[in-house]
């Protein structure tokens, strides 16, 4: 098991720069979920990791030591391909006993045959080990990939999205399986991912990747609370942020911010640190960030509420989206999947002040959050890691 | 319904026995004449008195194996030698983007675009000039017009269809560049080897014009060698019958031997499914 840094990595295809600058520090033991959406260069960066691409500039070391040079057999990962890369002559079994029988890593043959019927139990494919890849299902083809990877002791588990063709039944199972096996090795993984499910409840720290930069690094907490700007605001959470323009107002010594529309106002918490950012920030125009389960809606007429009409009810297996159009903007809100609603109906929704994040209108960049719970909570868990 | 398959079948059964009489009868009557001494070869058609003096003078007083084996060793090292310099040759073109890669693709390719025997005058001369002229090299090294492009073009196709991560699976598994080559892709390229190499060996072995042209007294191939038996008398149809029936052995055997390969092999991709 080993650390694993990346320190200023850029890597170009032609003109395209696939990884800007890329610094990372994995440590020993975690469960590191690279995350972002298709086209980031999170695969990429799988692979300087892996020595199956170059970078231009940059070093990658293992446990401190410099591994540039080293050619992939002889950095001991284990990869798991998106496209499976399953050799298509070999059966299941031979797939997942190579790299137990390649010269690096050989063992002997009563070994291979236990540890390739333990992962293919695991994997519940225990009774597909006599075909070839070419007879089974895309799941089966992604089970037999992972158990390849799984049947060795690497200095870190490389996956690329490893889980991304199963059913979702399955998908939860194995979700299980690799953080119980994560935990249970002591090993290091590094796992890319474009589910955000997948990514909070794998990872132990989650890198935000977009356009071969990495754009925040933090627990799940601190990519959900404190998102360092809009892009991760809104790729973290399903359903999506709901993200409004807001102004900051002063009367009489209070401070509001108004949104939606004209008139409406929003008094900020009094003793909150939020006022002091805002006007630290020296702009008054913001993007409102409000999570979809912390906004209230009524049917009943209420005054004081924001007033709309039903866009859309659409569920999403145990709860329900509810979309409703205010002016020319638009509210996710999360309601109950048994909801009576017609569409274009009257909603009244209030937004709650006390739990909105605070970006900047022009950079887009996180200046503060209202919920100061949420900001009391990271700090705890922080220091609570900090003893550890 | 019935009848209409019937007679359906046997239009199709017709057509094809019309089409196997078509394209065997030329063998057949070459083989026939093998058998007829010259009084007979112009005055019979299929009943004579069959003779194996053909066969005799062809194979036991003349040197005809050694232009069978002068005909081995070009083809053989030819194909050889397209094999080891082609097979880099196409993963190169399949793997790695460098500038002009189609233009030197198509050029490899527009070798087997222009005619024989435009090539083979001014060869002539250059092997004349540099000593290559009736040597075993010489002919083994023109021949790689005739192999080299057929052996590159089917198995870059099959280097191709392999994806890329596979070689990286294996990489990651411990195999170095080398094992990754010999273990994981000639397995997955061997279809298209065999049956690209057996094509090639047919055609370099039933090439006329370059050993023709470019070799004589040294170094004889049993193409060129079949012409010996026009004599300045008469020509010996009956051992120029032999001559090329038992040349045009081998290629009939690995044709029949790997019919079923030839076809899918060079159609096929490497990976399916």
């Amino acid at each position: 098991m080993a650390k694993i840094e990346l320190l200023n990595i850029t890597k170009r295809f032609g003109k395209f720069t696939a990884l800007d600058n890329v610094n990372l520090e994995i440590k020993d033991n975690e469960f590191f979920v690279l995350f972002g959406p298709a086209g980031a260069g999170k695969t990429t960066l799988l692979n300087t990791v892996a020595g199956l691409v170059m970078p231009e500039e940059g070093l990658v070391k293992f446990n401190g030591e410099i591994m540039n040079k080293v050619d992939p057999s002889h950095r001991n990962v284990a990869m798991v391909f998106e496209n499976y890369a399953l050799y298509p002559n070999l059966t299941v079994y031979e797939n997942i006993a190579s790299p137990l029988r390649s010269p690096l890593y050989k063992k002997d043959d009563a070994t291979i045959d236990k540890e390739v019927h333990r992962v293919a139990k695991i994997l519940r494919i225990d009774h597909l080990v006599e075909r070839l890849p070419s007879q089974l299902s895309n799941g089966q083809k992604q089970r037999v990939a992972i158990g390849r990877a799984l049947v060795r002791n690497p200095n870190v588990f490389l996956m690329d999205e490893p889980i991304a063709h199963l059913d979702a039944k399955l998908r939860h199972h194995m979700r299980s399986e690799l953080k119980e096996m994560q935990s249970s090795f002591n090993s290091t993984v590094i796992y890319v991912t474009h589910d955000f499910l997948e990514a909070v409840s794998l990872g132990d720290r989650i890198a935000i990747i977009n356009e071969g930069k990495i754009v925040q690094v933090g627990t799940r907490e601190e990519v959900y609370y404190t998102p360092c700007n809009e892009f991760v605001a809104t790729l973290v959470g399903e359903p999506e942020i709901n993200l409004v323009d807001g102004r900051l107002v002063v009367d009489n010594g209070k401070y509001y911010v108004e949104v939606m529309q004209k008139g409406y106002l929003m008094p900020l918490p009094e003793n909150s640190g939020i006022i002091k950012k805002l006007v630290d920030s020296g702009i008054t125009e913001y993007h409102l960030g409000f999570r979809p389960n912390n906004v209230k809606y009524t049917f009943q007429k209420q005054d004081g509420l924001l007033r709309g009409t039903v866009y859309s009810f659409e569920s999403i297996g145990n709860k329900a989206v509810l979309i409703a159009k205010i002016g020319d903007q638009f509210l996710r809100m999360i309601a109950p999947n048994d909801l009576q609603v017609k569409l274009d109906q009257d909603v009244y929704v209030e937004l709650p002040i006390s739990k909105a994040t605070f970006f900047n209108a022009q950079t887009t960049q996180f200046i503060g959050t209202s919920d100061e719970a949420a900001i009391y909570r990271l700090v705890q868990e922080q220091l609570s890691k900090g003893v550890q | 319904m019935r009848r209409k398959r019937m007679i359906n079948n046997a239009v199709k059964n017709g057509l094809l026995a019309l089409y196997a009489i078509f394209a065997l009868f030329p063998l057949f009557w070459m083989v026939l004449i093998s058998f007829k001494s010259d009084a007979q070869m112009f005055n019979t058609t299929f009943i004579f008195d069959p003779t194996l003096e053909n066969y005799e003078a062809v194979l036991l007083r003349t040197d005809y194996f050694k232009y069978f084996f002068d005909s081995v060793i070009v083809s053989v090292i030819a194909v050889l030698v397209s094999v080891l310099a082609g097979v880099p040759a196409a993963y190169a073109l399949a793997r790695y983007n460098f500038k002009k890669k189609e233009d030197l693709a198509f050029t490899i390719l527009s070798f087997r675009f222009a005619p024989e025997i435009l090539v083979v005058l001014p060869l002539f001369m250059i092997y004349q000039k540099i000593g290559l002229y009736d040597t075993y090299f010489g002919l083994i090294w023109v021949y790689q017009l005739i192999t080299m492009p057929l052996l590159i073009w089917v198995i870059r196709g099959y280097f191709e269809d392999i994806s890329v991560e596979i070689e990286h699976a294996a990489m990651v598994d411990g195999y170095t560049w080398w094992q990754v080559f010999l273990k994981r892709l000639l397995p997955l390229i061997k279809p298209g080897l065999v049956s690209a190499s057996l094509l090639a060996f047919i055609f370099a072995w039933n090439n006329f014009t370059f050993p023709l042209m470019l070799s004589g007294t040294k170094v004889e191939t049993i193409t060129v060698a079949s012409l010996k038996y026009i004599a300045s008398d008469t020509v010996h149809y009956g051992q120029m019958a032999v001559a090329a029936t038992v040349s045009a052995l081998p290629a009939v055997i690995f044709a029949l031997c790997i019919q079923k390969h030839l076809v899918r092999g060079l159609s096929f991709g490497a990976v399916k499914g």
